[in-house]
């Protein structure tokens, strides 16, 4: 059994509806550029919007979003979410956001309908992904939500595509070069 | 049992007969493309991983059209890293920069995209193969994974059907259906949603020729299709038997499918169609953008790269002149086509117009490597979208037009509506048979 901590607990960054995924999640030049590093990445996340966000956030925080989050069919920005530990809920992702996010191993739930209506920003949230249960500690209230698939979720708890894939190499490669832990 | 069209190709390469929309399945597909802009991080990543080894190399095509010219020494050692790769790979068919073409156009002109096939690609316009009933699907980054192990999941997408009604007018392109049809779905005067669907075109759809029915699958991509059908017609079926590199079997939706809705779209009074600068969707009557400066101009893209878009092109340009303070970007969408539009006079057209004919590929629509704008600019184009620093400058302004308006607005300075201006009548003609 992996060892994956499915567990998220921390404040809630409180998102609206149809957050472009260029300039309203990441700079668009991160997309242009095809960037995929997260030590690159992570510094940028909000950088135009909230350009604080990343001095403020911690491990465990979530951000809650509307309908269309990061709607422009890009996945640059989860790379950076995912490394700064945090993790999304929202009403609704386009699809493609939705598949980069699980290849950058995000923990999120998609379709959690009126989410931004349960959570205001600042309040104490602890989301289970495999669950889908929702604890909003600072208004003393539970939510549940339908969680991804469960083998979406073996992606997820590998570390994300990349990290799923070592794994498949691991398994499948005749003479891998990576060194067996 | 009834299927769409998506769901008896996937049932095809799946081998589970029974696939409705909603089920999530591991596709093996029919070929894998790879364009040279993500060539190298595909490379890098596999390589950290240790799999040096594609899964089925010989199915994998990489192409070279993001970026031809290579506009930095950055490219140019990209592009050098992308021969290394294709050799230490060993893919199946590999374009280097001047080879094929745009990988949305070029395969299906020289018939390796045949209908009723399946594949994987990063890209998003991988979409155009609805042109010939087949399906590109994009995966983005995901493609590693594809190439390293022969599939990935994918969920069984809902279709959504758009039955055209009447013909086209004159002057009016498939483009401006694009438009117009994205802008009917923003406003919910069409109300779907066609993230994660396929979009399939019914109806009257005899009268579109390949050219056409390319046109017809960008605007719907940009509005999040995952999938864009169009059943192959009898002059669709023969011009991919004439062409065709390997067997293939059209597919066709039952009539009696699960489509998840149906719309009519009537284009008999359609106009020309002018996309505001933002989103695709901010499409509006020609005659509301009428008069507006411009600096800049393009026909090509994966949208209009498509050799009827040339002979639409030349049909304006013929005779005039680009006007002064404007530039005009030429881009063919093949090699095939390049030669064509020498061998059959319309480079001379283009010439004595005073357009730049560029070589085949994204030209300026991707991201401007090569003919961006200044901050105080505005352009009009047949690129795929209108969204804001797409040709450079956040501050520069875009528009979009079929190839017809951007190439009267290239004469006159202005957005202009092509029916206002003379054009060659017979190379209007030969744009309706030009992949006959």
């Amino acid at each position: 059994m992996i060892d994956f901590n499915w567990i998220l607990r921390g404040r809630c960054y409180l998102l609206g509806d149809d957050v472009p995924h260029a300039d309203g999640v990441i700079p668009q030049q991160f997309i242009i550029d095809r960037e995929t590093d997260p030590q690159v990445l992570a510094p940028h996340l909000f950088a135009l919007t909230d350009p604080d966000f990343v001095k403020r956030c911690k491990p465990g925080d979530i951000v809650v979003a509307g309908r269309n989050f990061g709607v422009g069919q890009k996945s640059t920005g989860y790379i950076a979410m995912q490394a700064l530990g945090l993790g999304l809920l929202c009403e609704s992702i386009p699809t493609q956001g939705y598949r980069g996010a699980i290849h950058a191993g995000l923990r999120l739930l998609a379709n959690c309908s009126g989410v931004t209506q349960v959570c205001q920003n600042g309040d104490e949230l602890e989301v289970n992904f495999v669950t889908g249960l929702l604890i909003n500690h600072s208004q003393a209230k539970t939510h549940e939500y339908v969680p991804m698939p469960a083998a979406l979720q073996e992606i997820v708890a590998q570390g994300g595509g990349e990290a799923w894939l070592k794994t498949w190499a691991l398994e499948h490669v005749a003479s891998s070069s990576s060194k067996k832990v | 049992m009834s299927q769409t069209a998506i769901e008896k190709v996937l049932s095809r390469i799946s081998g589970r007969p029974k696939l409705q929309a909603g089920d999530v399945v591991n596709p093996v597909p029919d070929l894998i493309m790879i364009h040279d802009g993500v060539v190298k991080s595909s490379k890098v990543m596999l390589d950290k991983i240790g799999i040096r080894k594609l899964s089925s190399p010989e199915k994998v095509m990489m192409v070279s059209d993001h970026d031809v010219l290579y506009g930095s020494a950055k490219a140019a050692e990209r592009g050098s890293f992308n021969r290394q790769a294709a050799k230490d790979w060993g893919v199946g068919q590999f374009y280097d920069v001047g080879q094929g073409g745009h990988g949305h156009i070029f395969p299906m002109e020289e018939g390796q995209v045949l209908p009723g096939m399946f594949y994987f690609d990063n890209d998003t316009h991988a979409t155009n193969a609805g042109a010939v009933g087949a399906f590109g699907i994009r995966l983005g980054l995901e493609i590693s994974t594809v190439l390293a192990t022969g599939s990935t999941w994918f969920e069984v997408p809902k279709t959504v059907r758009i039955c055209i009604k009447g013909q086209l007018r004159e002057r009016v392109l498939a483009r401006d259906i694009g438009f117009f049809l994205a802008k009917l779905i923003k406003l919910g005067a069409i109300p779907v949603n066609l993230d994660n669907r396929v979009l399939e075109y019914c109806g009257e759809t005899q009268q579109f020729s390949l050219g056409e029915r390319v046109a017809l699958c960008s605007s719907p991509t940009e509005m999040r299709a995952v999938g864009i059908f169009i059943p192959p017609s009898q002059q669709i079926l023969k011009y991919c038997q004439t062409h065709a590199k390997k067997s293939f079997e059209a597919v066709y939706s039952d009539t009696d499918a699960a489509f998840e809705s149906e719309h009519e779209l009537n284009i008999s009074q359609l106009g020309p169609q002018v996309v505001k600068p933002g989103a695709v969707s901010n499409s509006v009557d020609v005659s509301e953008a009428e008069g507006v400066k411009i600096d800049h101009a393009f026909i090509g893209s994966c949208g209009s790269g498509m050799y009827d878009d040339l002979l639409n092109a030349a049909s304006v340009l013929k005779g005039r002149r680009v006007a002064n303070g404007v530039r005009l970007f030429i881009v063919p969408g093949s090699q095939k086509s390049m030669n064509r539009l020498v061998q059959e006079g319309l480079m001379q057209i283009f010439l004595d117009a005073g357009a730049l004919v560029l070589p085949p590929g994204c030209g300026p629509c991707n991201d401007a490597v090569v003919g961006p704008l200044a901050a105080q600019e505005c352009s009009i184009s047949t690129a795929t979208n209108s969204n804001a620093g797409r040709f450079g400058s956040r501050e520069a302004k875009l528009y979009l037009g079929s190839p017809l308006t951007v190439a009267a607005s290239a004469t006159t300075g202005q957005i202009t509506d092509p029916r206002t201006m003379d054009v060659d009548a017979q190379l209007i003609e030969r744009a309706k048979v030009a992949y006959d």
